[in-house]
């Protein structure tokens, strides 16, 4: 009676679905919703003062909901994943069935990304609220959502290989990411903010003359980024998948680990 | 079933387990690992339901490696010491979780969760979230949970701890209902009494060495060898000297103020006579303190007669 990757990744995640209604779920939401809520709000005192402004629904998507909010989801989501059951030593516990260990990942991770990655939709079509025309929002909501399930895959490997993971992930989301405009064109598509703005077709700033250090700004096919925010998250979860295979993990601790 | 040659468990620079051999016949029954804290119970454990690989030697379970071999992990359950279970879940749910990863579905699903819940007594009690059961609780749990796929190979780490004498007793008719269906089951302690009323057959670890195999007189005798320190308060100590040293079964003798300290070679022979002897009024025995009766006492004897 062997279980197999498909019907391990449905357990898991049915049986850790619920686990999204606790604080770390409730939390993920507001981040993802709260921005454009507030903004809605003040939307509205604004009209009634100074009339309407589109430009907020940008400033919202990039400055808050690109920038900020979606590495912080990241960043709290990605704990809650295998890390978690490592920490908690919960994880042997799953590890004594006839499952392919290299799909736990995956599989837990999988219920954050859908959680948070809805809230992410509602927020990013809830920018039409804002002024965003319908089809720049859509595509905004497409980036935002293929953009979490990147970066909460990239985070979920980082805290899986390194004990100080977060703050690595922090260093880069919040590091790296903002040198966006003074990087040369081919590091440019290291970045997840090149594929989000490749993808959702706006840009959170513009490069002015004066600019010193600021580069061209350059964007790849919608496509092309859908493909690569699919495929580099798919890799980082593959890569989580056999970290998990290849490490011993006992009862106890992790200085009591085999070999 | 059962084989280990010279297997050995390492953890970074601590030796868990030292190169073990032993082997474990098909069938039913039930064997017993004892050994104080720190034994290499755990350790053994870990070995042979595939946690951890061997850092040397060989562990074959049912002919096969168990390390994260999914043919193996599928005929073993396994009972973990500890009282870990991940947060935000309902005992139930946990269980049809735990139940799916080991291949059941739907009708198959319901009717071994039930059954489990069942066996375990937590029937009406298993829809209760993890954080309102108490520590008894979640062990039925943690056995329902290995009982789930219908195990061929039963283990169970430190079953008994934090379980009540009527729930004791309930583990025990079951592991031997279990056992006489023909589920192989090995049960780690470190009290003899225990394993005792379970199983004949014991392996007797410490510190990392497996220092006896066989069955519970034998590993009693091996036991028995061990001197025990009597403090014994009476009216006369030095009487209650002479008659002791007269016994030839004395190791040791220190005589303290209105007492004297015994090191008795075989107190299962001793004790009688000495109860014997007050009985009569040949010994106006006041008080009767076993000073080192513990097992890690024992256990540390029989690691130095063995070297």
């Amino acid at each position: 009676m062997r279980t197999r990757a498909l019907p391990t990744l449905r357990a898991v995640a049915l049986g850790y679905a619920p686990r999204v209604l606790q604080a770390r779920g409730w939390v993920l939401c507001a981040l993802a919703v709260l921005p454009v809520v507030l903004s809605g709000l003040g939307q509205v005192f604004a009209r009634q003062v100074e009339g309407f402004d589109s430009r907020v629904a940008l400033q919202v998507f990039h400055g808050v909901l690109v920038s900020l909010i979606l590495p912080i989801m990241a960043l709290i989501a990605a704990p809650g994943g295998i890390r978690e059951d490592l920490e908690q030593r919960t994880l042997p516990l799953i590890l004594v069935r006839p499952v392919p260990v290299w799909i736990l990942p995956v599989a837990k991770g999988l219920v954050w990304y859908v959680w948070g990655a809805l809230w992410l939709a509602v927020s990013g079509l809830g920018l039409i609220l804002l002024g965003a025309a319908p089809g720049t929002a859509a595509f905004q909501a497409l980036a935002l959502v293929l953009a979490f399930w990147a970066e909460l895959a990239f985070m979920s490997l980082l805290v899986l290989v390194f004990s100080r993971g977060v703050l690595w992930g922090a260093l880069v989301l919040f590091g790296w990411e903002n040198l966006l405009r003074v990087l040369p064109a081919t590091l440019q598509r290291f970045t997840f903010l090149h594929h989000i703005e490749s993808i959702s077709g706006t840009r959170g700033g513009d490069v002015a003359s004066w600019d010193i250090l600021a580069q061209q700004q350059i964007s790849s096919p919608v496509f092309v980024s859908v493909a690569v925010l699919l495929l580099f998250g798919a890799l980082c979860w593959a890569l989580c998948g056999w970290k998990l295979q290849v490490t011993p993990v006992g009862l106890a601790g992790r200085e009591a680990e085999g070999n | 079933m059962i084989s280990l040659q010279r297997a050995s468990l390492r953890y970074g620079d601590i030796l868990g387990l030292s190169p073990t051999s032993f082997e474990l016949e098909d069938g039913g029954g039930i064997t017993g690992l004892l050994g104080p804290n720190g034994a290499g119970k755990s350790s053994l454990i870990q070995l042979l339901s595939g946690l951890l690989p061997p850092s040397g030697g060989e562990v074959r379970v049912f002919g096969a490696a168990p390390h994260r071999n999914a043919e193996v992990l599928a005929r073993i359950g396994l009972v973990p010491e500890g009282d870990r279970f991940p947060g935000g879940f309902r005992g139930d749910r946990w269980l049809r979780m735990m139940g799916r990863l080991s291949g059941l579905e739907g009708g198959a699903l319901d009717a071994a969760v039930s059954r489990g819940l069942a066996l375990t007594g937590m029937d009406t009690r298993g829809h209760l979230p993890f954080t309102a059961m108490s520590k008894g609780m979640r062990q039925r749990i943690r056995l329902a949970q290995a009982l789930l796929h219908e195990p061929e190979l039963l283990i169970l780490d430190e079953p008994f701890n934090g379980l009540d004498p009527e729930a004791r007793l309930g583990l025990m008719d079951l592991l031997r209902a279990l056992a006489a269906g023909g589920t192989r089951i090995i049960v780690s302690s470190h009290i003899l009494s225990e394993v005792a009323q379970l199983t004949e057959r014991i392996l007797l670890l410490f510190r990392g060495r497996l220092l006896a195999e066989g069955s519970v007189p034998e590993i009693r005798e091996l036991l028995d060898r061990h001197p025990v320190e009597l403090r014994i308060t009476a009216h006369s100590a030095q009487a209650l000297a002479r008659w002791a040293v007269e016994q030839g079964e004395l190791v040791a003798l220190r005589l303290e103020e209105g007492s004297a300290v015994l090191a008795v070679r075989n107190p299962r022979s001793f004790l009688p006579r000495l109860q014997e002897a007050v009985v009569a009024g040949r010994l106006p025995l006041q008080t009767l303190d076993p000073i080192d009766l513990n097992l890690d006492a024992v256990f540390q004897f029989l690691t130095k007669d063995n070297t």
